[in-house]
């Protein structure tokens, strides 16, 4: 009898880890009590795909999504949906942008650009009544081809529609029945391969509980066309709900005669028997699990023979993995055609993808094959978390190898990720962000075959352990450069030479991560550094491994906890001079990395800093020049935070270097740059004025016309000329009056020039000068002042603190916008724009903008200012340098020298980016400079040390919020170019907010005893 | 059920070998399998002790050690790693007092590691027995494990 409404819940595995069975109790004893069980059908179903988001729960007809429930969410549901007929929206589905409430299941996102065959039933149907399966058009496909059709014209139309093996491997379907038919015996058997032990894999687990007489049927009519009456179902122990599923299925099968024998009163008969193994990832092949069920050890064997001619027991044997057979009955119903024109040329129909690791929308998918791997991370997977930048994909579990940003908009089907050096494995598809670390995760991996190698074949037991220890040493700062040779070779010969597929495949992820990910296993070797922060090993704490110039927060803040500021404040110098500087303009790439920031939210790492730099320079703090400078002269060209951060350190190791600058202040961008309002400039001067102090003489008014010219008086040379040019704009109308690039607009702001900039100002582009250039026009009187940018907000380059003030301050931003002509005679009149829309992935990972024809429209405006990034700043002469493709200095990472001897380059001049990168250089490049001069480079050497300071758990282990800055008065500041918007936290704030510090730095030990390392090599994964 | 009965219920055939295993193991509270057990497994299904011992220690889910009433298997997939089950092992082994591989003195708690349990979607996720949690924090760790205890 229909009833009112169908309640589906889902039953899948990890709903019901989520307690799913819990809700369907309460669901089914508040219907009993409020007298609704006539109205009220409720039905436990499989996977329904999104499994992060569960409990998830369907109420038809409306199709009503409903997310996270939880026990005391049941009343309301009750109450509100099933009795007043108001679906509870607060737990229905949201999409992740607008958290726009969506009410049909078939709107979400997740679902949209699915295609479902395999798991058209799972999540509709109660697996364990075969009622409903029938329903469904079930065992039709079966009994049609028993009753009608010939086991030739079975195999001829699963040949015909292009099925491939969904284990992996990719074998056609039908031609692995075919053999198995035309092998000789008269005994043959089928095996469904439901050991499915890659990790993140889950499609087969899926299936087998939401919809187990799909495989059923498909084994049966394999049986019929391979001429086998007995199928094995080999699944793994780790799967008892699967275990338990197929058991009821196969009872009930049995009971209503579509399995046992003489199905459909034909002469065919096919029993169908369940062999559970026992936690062995070998077994997943074939031969190993001939082995298996046999009740060997699971150890392959060599192929040929294959088992279509000599399988189980010697016999004849098909064996086909969970999804395949799925697949079967769908296309006997539908047909071969139908199947077939789905997907790509050569790899036809849907494939099951499990969406696992750091993306919004984790569990199953079934999309056609081809679609791109963009489309399945961003459509349907809903991004990466947190904003984070994507950094690879890896598919096909420790099989399989890593894909990475450039071949996001690659479709996916067996050829392109074989070309790509990875395979579809059984459809597991991990994703990962820049806090992953490559190299980790390929030992990872190698470790899981490592650990699964069954120790028949040599290649496999000790050349994977030889692999193994050469990651190992790498992850730990031990590796060599020829490592990565010996460690090539070695995946080469394992791979040729290993008895089986898992020895084949295992040096995968070694390979595809050292083909497109060379770069971070040299980072390892030569520089000691993991850029993901994973390595332990190699660095003291995330934060001060994410810092250019590593400074060291968890000592500094560890003093600040103790309110020692001056030692917090000499801690702060020995890597960076400009503490004033960067805790005001920073990007803080610290605290993207902190520890904390999983808890609850990350340290205000640069709010503390400002406390101790503030007081540093009220406190008249200072360096003492060298008693008895060497005797060695030093130019530095430049005066910006590189130049003046290389003058310092390199008075630290015992020189009085020299600064030419051009320019009438010192400071650089740091001056000329960055508005008033967000670094007060008496503040920069008096931040310089310690460097001065500490013995670097400044020459203002003082720019160098060659280097050659300075050959003769020094014996080295550090430029730092900073890249004060500007990329053009190209539109019709661009040199008009009228049109001033964003760098020269705010020289003249930052100089002190009252500006006319009328009433209406345009800024072009999303980065930091954009939002400075348009915030400074606010505060000049510009009433009306709109940034506009191509691309979206969420692929904005500005620091999101500095786009909320913008917007906060009446800013308006254009998004999805495009600059198409300048309009005007002479001078400006107005600006021709265009929208865009998202189209293509490219290959930075973003979808490109692209024009929409016909939305065409007119800003008026009298000023505009485009802000497209920086080139090398002109003027000097660098004789016989060689400079880059794009104009700017090459030098050498590890010494920050150029293309010629004793000359070392540093700041925006080798790549425009943040203050703190460019004191990095600057400090590197002094040490370098000491040691071409022919002295060691030691700077601050001394150990270091864990600052010792008392830290309660108690109170600071649990849930703190991270404290916030106090921000000027709107109203106020947009009149004032000076009033600092920024006001940071107060003392006993930021001492409170030191003390929320984990203390990474005291960790764990870093190269542990053996048998903890078993433990902490968890930790070090990925 | 003794091990008679046990044995009864299968065909003396080999194949039938793992599946016997599993269930000679799962009647016991302690989760093992004796010499006794492999002996008579053996004598049954005509196999030489030698090979049935071979199963028995190449498949990582039997044992030839006494094991606790609760087996808990911490996955150790890397979706589950992402979530944080760095934590709840770390918890687990605080909780329990005891380091992976080994078991608890009152006969109680197993602690093993476990490759894929499939729960991706609500990583971080254990099993104990046929039981699968998922999504778990310290505090819910907390709430099972003396959930079992006082199971006992």
């Amino acid at each position: 009898m229909k009833k009112r409404l169908d309640v589906l819940i889902c039953g899948g595995a990890a709903c019901i880890a989520s307690h799913s069975h819990d809700i369907k109790s309460k669901l089914i004893e508040k219907i009993n009590e409020k007298d609704l069980t006539d109205e009220i059908n409720i039905v436990e179903t499989g996977c329904m795909g999104p499994c992060e988001l569960g409990p998830v729960m369907v109420v038809y007809p409306e199709g009503s999504f409903y997310i996270k429930i939880k026990e005391e969410d049941v009343d309301e549901i009750v109450e509100s949906h099933f009795l007043k007929g108001r679906p509870v929206k607060r737990l229905l589905w949201k999409t992740p942008e607008a958290r726009k409430i969506v009410e049909e299941k078939k709107q979400v996102s997740f679902f949209e650009k699915q295609k479902k065959i395999v798991l058209s039933n799972c999540g509709l149907i109660d697996p364990e009544n075969i009622e409903e399966y029938i329903a469904h058009r079930g065992y039709e496909a079966l009994g049609e081809m028993l009753t009608s059709k010939t086991p030739e014209y079975v195999i001829d139309t699963i040949l015909n529609s292009g099925l491939r093996g969904r284990g992996g491997a990719g074998f056609p379907t039908g031609l692995k029945w075919k053999f198995t038919k035309a092998a000789e015996g008269k005994e043959k058997y089928l095996i469904c391969n439901a050991d499915e032990g890659d990790p993140g894999a889950f499609m087969d687990r899926a299936v087998l509980e939401g919809d187990p007489h799909s495989v059923l049927e498909g084994m049966a009519i394999a049986g019929y066309a391979i001429g086998a009456n007995r199928g094995y179902v080999y699944v793994r122990a780790e799967y008892p709900l699967a275990i338990e599923r197929i058991k009821v299925a196969i009872k009930q099968a049995k009971d209503i005669g579509v399995l046992g024998n003489n199905i459909f009163e034909t002469d065919f008969s096919f029993n169908i028997e369940i062999r559970v193994g026992a936690g062995a990832f070998v077994c997943g092949e074939e031969t190993a699990l001939i082995a298996s069920v046999e009740g060997e050890r699971g150890q392959p064997r060599p192929k040929p023979p294959y088992p279509a001619n000599k399988g189980l027991w010697d016999k004849p044997t098909a064996i086909n993995n969970v999804e395949t057979l799925a697949n079967i009955r769908h296309i006997i119903l539908n047909g071969s055609e139908w199947f077939a024109s789905i997907g790509t040329e050569k790899s036809k129909g849907t494939k099951v993808f499990a969406l696992s690791g750091k993306v919004n929308n984790t569990g199953l998918v079934e999309v056609p094959m081809g679609i791109t791997l963009g489309e399945l991370i961003y459509d349907i997977g809903g991004g990466i978390p947190k904003n984070k930048k994507f950094k690879a994909a890896q598919t096909g579990g420790p099989s399989g190898g890593c894909i990475p940003i450039q071949y996001l908009n690659k479709p996916i089907d067996y050829e392109s990720l074989k070309e790509l050096g990875s395979i579809m494995g059984s459809g597991g598809l991990i994703v990962l962000d820049e806090d992953s670390c490559m190299v980790n995760m390929a030992k990872y991996f190698l470790e899981f075959c490592l650990e699964e190698s069954c120790g028949q074949c040599v290649p496999c037991r000790i050349g994977l352990k030889q692999m193994y220890d050469i990651l190992e040493d790498i992850t730990l700062g031990r590796g060599k450069m020829e490592d990565l040779d010996r460690l090539e070779k070695l995946a080469l010969t394992v791979k040729t030479t290993s008895l089986c597929g898992l020895g084949q495949a295992a040096p995968n992820p070694v390979l595809s991560t050292l083909k497109y990910f060379r770069n971070e296993y040299i980072e390892h070797i030569k520089e000691k550094k993991c850029r993901a922060g994973v390595c332990a090993a190699l660095f003291i704490a995330p934060c001060e491994n994410a810092c250019p110039a590593h400074v060291d927060p968890s000592s500094y803040l560890s003093y600040m906890s103790d309110g020692r500021f001056r030692e917090a404040y000499l801690c702060h110098m020995e890597k960076n001079p400009f503490p004033i500087v960067c805790s005001r303009v920073c990007p803080a790439y610290c605290e993207k990395k902190c520890s904390r920031d999983k808890y609850d939210e990350a340290i205000a790492i640069r709010e503390v800093k400002r406390l101790f730099a503030d007081w540093a320079i009220e406190n008249e703090m200072g360096f003492a020049p060298p008693l008895k400078p060497k005797k060695k002269n030093i130019a530095i060209i430049g005066a910006g935070p590189s130049g003046l951060s290389c003058g310092f350190y390199l008075t630290r190791l015992g020189y009085k270097p020299v600064v030419f600058e051009a320019l009438s202040e010192a400071g650089g961008m740091m001056k000329w740059g960055i508005p008033d309002y967000r670094l007060p400039k008496d503040k920069l001067k008096a931040e310089i004025n310690v460097i001065e102090r500490a013995g670097v003489e400044i020459l203002l008014n003082s720019p160098v016309k060659s280097i050659d010219s300075l050959k003769n008086d020094f014996d080295a040379i550090f430029i730092a000329t900073g890249a004060h040019n500007v990329s053009e704009m190209k539109i019709e109308g661009s040199d008009l009056k009228g049109v001033q690039y964003g760098i020269e607009f705010l020289y003249r702001a930052n100089g002190g020039e009252q500006i006319d900039v009328g009433e209406n100002v345009i800024v072009l582009g999303g980065g930091s000068t954009a939002m400075d250039a348009a915030r400074t026009a606010k505060r000049l009187g510009a009433k009306d002042v709109r940034i506009v940018y191509r691309r979206t907000k969420s692929e904005m380059p500005a620091q999101i603190e500095e786009l909320m003030g913008a917007e906060e301050e009446g800013i308006i931003i254009n998004y999805l916008t495009s600059p198409i002509k300048v309009i005007g005679k002479g001078k400006v009149k107005g600006l021709k724009c265009i929208k865009n829309e998202l189209g293509e992935i490219d290959s930075s990972g973003r979808r490109s903008p692209v024009p929409i024809e016909g939305t065409e429209f007119i800003f008026k405006t009298n000023l505009i200012i485009p802000c497209f990034g920086q080139k090398m700043s002109k003027g000097l002469d660098v004789g016989k340098i060689v400079l880059n493709k794009r104009g700017f200095f090459d030098v050498k990472p590890e010494t920050m020298q150029v293309t010629e001897n004793g000359i070392f380059a540093g700041g925006d001049n080798i790549n425009p980016s943040a203050v703190v990168d460019s004191v990095a250089h600057g400090r590197k490049a002094a040490v370098n400079i000491d040691k071409f001069l022919g002295y060691d480079g030691k700077l601050f050497d001394k150990e270091r040390k864990v600052v010792e300071v008392y830290y309660d758990e108690e109170k600071y282990l649990k849930t703190i919020q991270r404290k916030k800055s106090h921000f000027s008065n709107i109203e106020e500041r947009i009149k004032d170019l000076a009033l600092e918007v920024n006001m940071g936290l107060t003392k006993e704030e930021a001492i409170e907010e030191s003390r929320r510090c984990l203390h990474c730095d005291r960790g764990e030990p870093v190269i542990a005893e053996k048998e903890e390392a078993k433990l902490i090599k968890i930790e070090d994964m990925l | 059920m003794s091990r008679e009965e046990i044995l009864k219920k299968y065909e003396q055939t080999s194949d039938n070998l793992l599946a016997i295993l599993h269930d000679i193991q799962d009647n016991k509270d302690e989760h093992y399998l004796t010499k006794e057990d492999l002996k008579n497994v053996s004598d049954y299904l005509d196999l030489t002790y030698g090979f049935v011992h071979g199963v028995a220690t190449f498949y990582s889910m039997f044992s030839l050690k006494p094991r606790g009433k609760n087996i808990i298997r911490v996955c150790q997939s890397p979706p589950c790693h992402l979530m944080g089950s760095t934590t709840i092992s770390k918890e687990l082994i605080k909780i329990l007092g005891i380091k992976f591989g080994e078991t608890t003195k009152d006969g109680l708690f197993t602690l093993e590691m476990t490759s894929c349990l499939g729960v991706c979607g609500v990583a971080p996720a254990i099993m104990i027995n046929d039981q699968v949690f998922g999504n778990l924090n310290t505090d819910r760790l907390y709430e099972i494990i003396e959930e079992k205890r006082r199971a006992k």
